[in-house]
């Protein structure tokens, strides 16, 4: 699944809110088929550099290559061409879910087909007459992520996706992510949940105060950690609290 | 730069049709664009129906005699009924124009009062000339001095409904230009909706054009229903029919381009919804009450008259009524248009500098 081919290039990339500096002359890769993380505490500027990247921001300065464009030059083929889930976005709240994949398709100029369809994809078909107002916070990411997909992009940010979420949902959505995955597709995440990161990413990059400190796989990141002979204060159980609570509320999706 | 922006035609159309769905699920744009002006067009509608009547009372039994015979006769006068004492008291209270007692010689004495001046100047000068007259018959004058011919010049039969429901045409196209739009495109931005689309390949203008198109499609209806209510509830006169229906419909949309500036300009200095309404407000309520809505221009103080003709909503009442009480056509209202275009440059380049998309 994992090319080697490069498909997102960042170069040196700076962005400046009047006198901070939210993301400090950063570069990295990200290479076809992969899923990237971009991990961070709160203000390390994942989502400044996620919205450059969408061309939704203007950099301050560097340069950015997504699927050989340029962003800054061929800022419409780039929003053609990528799956954009944001960390805060809204939708008309009066619309049905029906009418607003029917408005994306028609702003992303695609046909689409049964809209039903799209939906029973991310188990929201019987909510298909539903407002988007009505939605859970579940079902509003789920519906998101239907719309990131649904001019079939190559490549596809997602900020946060499982923010929020009830561990159900969480692990629903990872299911989603997989799926999106394995059809051959590039994802870069943004996520808090650093278990989440190791459970889906390839590779992450770490981010803090604008900086990148550290790019690696998971598994070698922790190998790299134990080598300076880093141990965990205690020994970590066979299980977590969350595989007490999701043996003890089952699996299946709420809400619906 | 060799950026170049695709087709914007779908997503045009995307905007515009699902803006326009939405529309008509928000409440408040619906009351103020249709149920509002209808409610008002009902209640003013049928008081307003004998504004231009006067009411002379006379005493039971006392309802006889030529004098009394001609003034009923007038059509814009209507006689009531009662005791000379209630009717005395009304008349201190201005509900009557004035009291007409006739005694047994067939003498009559008009008792006017002060709470109405001007019904009270219009009684006597009506009730004179009916006394004049009957003078001169009696007298056997057959050929007086001086005599006023009077002329009828063909003209349509008009009522209130014909003045206030243009009115109510331009309200509702004030309000769906400036505070629905306004509204929408703060409601939109605060939201993040317009991050998400602006997130696909559609631009900023894209957006706003079919925000306006969609407003166009909400205005033509409204206009349509006020008109079509109008006439078939309230015997409102379209002059030549069809062809004027037209002519309003056209004007409608001329009024939106016009106004829509100021939507767009409330947007941009209005940050959120909370903002958004008082400052609305300041466009929409001042020119509602005073730009000839309620009442013509010529009625206020003539000082104001020439600052308030200037409005844009007075152009457009204007234009509107020259349509539609005076049948003419849009090509007969050149100085409204000029008027209504320097108002909308005026707004669209304050709303280039002010709006923002962030
Ligand atoms: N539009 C803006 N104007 C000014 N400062 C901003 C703006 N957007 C972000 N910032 C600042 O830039 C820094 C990076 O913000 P960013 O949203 O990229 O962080 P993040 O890593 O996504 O954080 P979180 O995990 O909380 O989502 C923060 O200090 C933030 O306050
Ligand atoms: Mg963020």
């Amino acid at each position: 699944m994992k090319g080697t081919r490069t498909i997102i290039q960042v170069e040196n990339l700076t962005k400046n809110y009047e006198d901070l500096v939210a993301v400090d002359n950063i570069s990295f890769e990200v290479r076809e088929g992969e899923v990237f993380g971009l991990l961070g505490p709160n203000g390390a500027g994942k989502t400044t550099t996620l919205e450059i990247i969408e061309t939704l921001r203007k950099p301050t300065s560097g340069k950015v290559i997504v699927d050989g464009l340029d962003i800054e030059h061929d800022s419409w083929k780039v929003k053609s061409s990528i799956g954009v889930q944001l960390q805060d976005s809204g939708f008309y709240p009066d619309l049905t879910l029906v009418e607003l994949l029917k408005m994306f398709a028609g702003l992303y100029q695609v046909e689409i087909g049964d809209p039903i369809e799209i939906l029973k994809k991310f188990s929201l078909e019987e909510k298909n007459k539903s407002y988007w107002q009505k939605l859970s916070g579940g079902q509003r990411q789920r519906f998101s992520l239907a719309t990131t997909l649904i001019h079939n992009p190559k490549i596809i940010f997602l900020d946060e996706p499982t923010t929020g979420l009830d561990p159900q949902a969480r692990v629903n959505l990872w299911e989603e992510i997989r799926k999106i995955h394995a059809e051959g597709r590039t994802i870069i995440l943004t996520t808090h949940y650093m278990q989440e990161a190791e459970e889906l990413c390839d590779r992450v990059a770490i981010m803090d105060q604008g900086k990148i400190i550290e790019i690696g796989t998971p598994h070698d990141l922790i190998e790299e950690l134990l080598a300076t002979g880093f141990k965990r204060k205690r020994e970590v159980k066979k299980a977590t609290l969350e595989d007490v609570f999701l043996q003890l509320t089952g699996k299946h999706l709420r809400e619906e | 730069m060799k950026n170049k922006s695709p087709n914007q035609i779908r997503p045009f159309f995307s905007i515009a049709l699902y803006s326009l769905i939405a529309l008509f699920r928000n409440r408040a744009t619906v009351f103020f664009g249709f149920a509002f002006p209808l409610i008002f067009i009902s209640v003013f509608g049928l008081l307003g129906s004998n504004g231009t009547s006067i009411t002379i009372g006379v005493p039971d039994g006392r309802g006889s005699g030529p004098i009394y015979q001609a003034l009923s006769r007038i059509e814009a006068v209507s006689i009531k009924k009662g005791s000379e004492k209630d009717l005395k008291e009304q008349l201190s209270q201005g509900r009557l124009a004035g009291v007409l007692v006739i005694d047994k010689n067939n003498s009559p004495s008009l008792f006017i009062s002060q709470a109405n001046p001007q019904q009270a100047a219009a009684v006597i000068s009506m009730t004179s000339g009916v006394v004049d007259k009957l003078n001169l018959k009696l007298a056997n004058v057959t050929n007086p001095v001086i005599k006023l011919d009077i002329e009828e010049v063909s003209g349509r039969k008009f009522s209130f409904i014909d003045f206030f429901l243009p009115g109510m045409i331009g309200f509702a196209l004030l309000t769906t230009s400036i505070t629905s739009t306004s509204f929408g495109l703060i409601f939109l931005k605060k939201t993040l909706v317009l991050k998400r689309i602006f997130a696909t390949p559609t631009k900023g203008l894209t957006i706003l054009l079919g925000q306006g198109a969609s407003r166009m499609v909400m205005v033509l209806l409204q206009t349509l229903v006020i008109v079509l209510v109008g006439v078939f509830v309230f015997k409102f006169t379209l002059v030549h029919g069809l062809f004027t229906l037209t002519q309003v419909l056209i004007l409608s949309v001329i009024g939106l381009l016009s106004f829509l500036g100021f939507g767009l300009f409330v947007a941009g200095i209005a940050n959120d919804e909370n903002t958004a309404a008082p400052v609305a407000n300041l466009f929409v309520l001042p020119q509602f009450l005073v730009a000839g809505t309620f009442f013509p221009i010529d009625a206020l103080p003539s000082w104001i008259q020439p600052v308030v003709s200037l409005l844009p909503l007075s152009f457009f009442n204007t234009a509107i009524r020259k349509i539609t009480v005076e049948g003419l056509s849009i090509d007969h209202l050149v100085p409204q248009f000029i008027g209504l275009a320097v108002w909308a440059v005026i707004a669209y380049i304050l709303a280039s500098r002010t709006f923002r998309w962030e």
